[in-house]
């Protein structure tokens, strides 16, 4: 994440050595290093198949990165660990260990209940696993330095596919559409989990409270609907709203760098300032990141895992 | 795990687990009631927008979403 602004600065600092500087936008860079790659311009483009454009771009991307790198760390781990003589874990392998029975024994065994606890582990673990990931590799500046290489190094034309990777946030649980998709999930594997444990048509009758005034179900079902609808929704605010938030506040108390520069014209005015406020606040709030990022993944597959369990053990 | 650790360390450890543990179902609860506010609110400023009422869907929205938020909470609440 600093390289990057080391990167503007040089761009930056050069264009205010030459002439009168073009004025630095704050607002423009974050979102460049925020939002998603425009959708009109993706990095591998694939055809339009029932009105669903399939084109690749930056967050789709990340989404496949942190896919491959779970896939393979956790199958080659584990194979390697089935080919020992014991059955010790050691080194990574007891990390994972240690997240799996995390995952379900405190996460999942308390709400879903130890009849359930089978079932539902696997989606929970793995929601666990995959938003972890793709949350922490928000955090480690990869296409920063790839850009910093490209620039000192590579040099490679306007319109190449390294530049083009440039563009836009590595965090994929930072877009809506991501969390929004694991969202849904949970919502049908709450639908699926009242269906297992009551059957279907009991589900349905299990959202609201028996034996009650029927003038009082008129008001009762559309308010349950509306709740059903809600819970999804605000797992998916809460987790995109949350990585987009940290690494907005962490981008804009760096830019104070080049604001400060520019208002004083000078580049010892931006690099005090950065010295003395910007770095050591943006190196706090990194490490409030770390926290953020282990505690946003708990929350949602806690959250994912109390509302499968409200679906199973109903109390009215 | 917790074999070689201090166990003052441990056993606050362990503490906060059960507090996480016990404030899943209310976390849920505050997190559905902000996100029932802002879902409701949001759709009925998006019917505004498109019919031009402004604000009575907002609003009906917002009030709305409180309903929801509220009754989610309660059934939380009460449950137990």
């Amino acid at each position: 994440m600093k390289t990057m602004f080391v990167q503007e600065a040089i761009r930056h600092g050069a264009a205010a050595a030459e002439r009168q500087p073009g004025k630095f936008d704050p607002g423009e860079t974050i979102i460049h290093h925020v939002a998603n790659s425009p959708a009109s311009d993706p990095l591998i483009h694939l055809p339009t198949i029932a009105g669903i454009d399939f084109s690749v771009t930056k967050h789709v991307l990340m989404l496949w990165v942190v896919a491959a790198i779970v896939f393979i760390v956790v199958s080659w781990t584990v194979r390697r660990y089935l080919k020992q003589e014991r059955l010790v874990p050691k080194g990574f392998m007891n990390a994972l260990e240690f997240v799996v029975e995390f995952v379900r024994d405190e996460i999942t065994e308390p709400n879903v209940g130890r009849k359930w606890v089978n079932t539902w582990t696997p989606l929970i673990l793995t929601f666990f696993i995959f938003i972890l990931v793709a949350n922490g590799i928000g955090l480690i500046p990869i296409f920063d330095l790839i850009g910093l290489t490209d620039y000192y190094v590579l040099r490679t034309g306007e319109h190449s596919f390294l530049k083009q990777v440039l563009h836009g946030g590595t965090t994929a649980t930072a877009n809506f559409n991501v969390t929004a998709a694991l969202a849904t999930i949970t919502f049908g594997a709450i639908i699926v989990a009242g269906s297992m444990a009551h059957g279907f048509v009991k589900h349905w009758k299990n959202m609201v409270p028996h034996g009650l005034n029927p003038f009082i179900y008129v008001i009762l079902i559309p308010i349950e609907i509306l709740g059903m609808f809600v819970r999804p929704f605000a797992l998916t605010m809460r987790l995109a709203a949350n990585m987009t938030g940290g690494h907005i506040a962490i981008l804009a108390i760096l830019s104070f760098v080049f604001l400060f520069a520019e208002m004083f014209g000078r580049a010892t005015a931006g690099i005090g300032v950065g010295l003395v406020v910007s770095v050591p606040l943006a190196v706090l709030i990194s490490m409030l990141e770390i926290l953020v990022v282990l505690i946003q993944a708990y929350v949602f597959t806690l959250l994912t895992a109390v509302f499968i369990g409200m679906a199973i053990h109903v109390h009215h | 795990m917790a074999k070689n650790e201090d166990p003052f360390f441990a056993r606050s450890a362990k503490a906060l687990q059960n507090n996480a543990e016990q404030a899943g179902p209310a976390a849920g609860a505050s997190y559905t009631l902000i996100g029932a506010i802002m879902l409701l609110g949001a759709i009925g400023y998006g019917i505004d927008r498109w019919r031009g009422t402004s604000p009575w869907f907002l609003l009906g929205g917002l009030l709305l979403g409180i309903v929801v938020g509220m009754y989610e909470l309660a059934r939380t609440v009460w449950k137990r």
